[in-house]
């Protein structure tokens, strides 16, 4: 074994024992092992990478629209029944645009319908 | 036809194109994998997580670079990252699964001797240290290339092999001259 660190040749000796040493057993059977778990791999692309980052974030997505559209849900459910203000502003245009009083029949017909 | 040949078929979806480039380096994988990792099926699992991302990222290897540098280096960081996650087994002296190759019990006495002390010396050494030894020596690689596979300056290399080789010269004495 060549034993000065400053040779910048490869050790044969050296090598010959570092390959004994760490080569481990059943060399053929790790190399087919290797070989079957690639045929079994799927090959990836740049899509794979993208639909990973994206499944998550659509998932948090989807939820969150979800939770949103609770809530519109909910807050539509929640609304008091249309009160005496809501049925001024569905008063007859005329009403509103000419500036002039209603006529008290014209109001009263109005809240009777439940305009 | 040669790594890069290869390469460029299996990126072009042949997989027996990447069975052959398996073939040429998987033991030169196994090994580095073992320097860093020291164990038997960590080593070989680290090996094949490396492989298989090889695989998979096959079509960003450059043709016009070395295969092997590239290839190391992913199992390379599949090793670190399994060290790192603490994914190992617990370490037990690999001079155990080595046959003793046909020698008198005298002589297979001094080899399990010598082994015990190049296992005792490389547990010693820093990983990259050990691996550029691995690459350097049993190997037969370059320093570039070795630069390559651990991402790092080819002087940091030399420096590596330097240190790696005095700590193993200490470790084995004179038992190496004995087995002459």
């Amino acid at each position: 074994m060549t034993m000065s660190p400053f040779d910048h040749q490869p050790d044969q000796e050296l090598g010959r024992m570092l390959r004994e040493q760490l080569t481990g057993p059943e060399p053929e059977a790790f190399l087919r092992r290797l070989r079957i778990a690639a045929a079994g791999a799927e090959r990836g692309d740049q899509w794979d990478v993208l639909s990973d980052w994206a499944q998550p974030r659509f998932m948090a997505m989807a939820i969150a629209a979800g939770m949103l559209f609770w809530l519109g849900a909910w807050a539509a459910g929640a609304v008091q029944p249309a009160g005496p203000g809501v049925a001024m502003a569905s008063l007859p245009a005329q009403t509103v645009v000419t500036g002039q009083a209603p006529a008290v029949d014209e109001f009263m017909l109005a809240m009777r319908e439940g305009r | 036809m040669d790594d890069a040949e290869l390469a460029r078929a299996a990126a072009g979806g042949d997989p027996d194109a990447f069975g052959h480039l398996i073939d040429r380096c998987g033991l030169a994988a196994r090994r580095a994998a073992r320097a860093i990792l020291r164990d038997d099926d960590d080593a070989d699992d680290a090996v094949q997580e490396g492989m298989l991302a090889a695989w998979r990222a096959i079509e960003r290897y450059d043709p016009e670079r070395p295969f092997r540098p590239w290839l190391m280096r992913i199992v390379v960081n599949a090793a670190l990252d399994a060290r790192r996650r603490g994914k190992v087994r617990q370490a037990e002296p690999i001079v155990d699964t080595l046959e003793s190759g046909g020698l008198g019990p005298d002589r297979m006495t001094e080899a399990s001797l010598l082994r015990g002390k190049i296992d005792a010396g490389l547990a010693q050494l820093p990983e990259r240290q050990r691996i550029a030894l691995v690459l350097f020596d049993a190997e037969g690689w370059g320093h570039a290339d070795i630069a390559v596979a651990l991402g790092v300056p080819e002087g940091t290399v030399r420096s590596y092999v330097f240190h790696a080789r005095r700590a193993l010269r200490a470790s084995l004495g004179t038992l190496a001259e004995a087995m002459k």
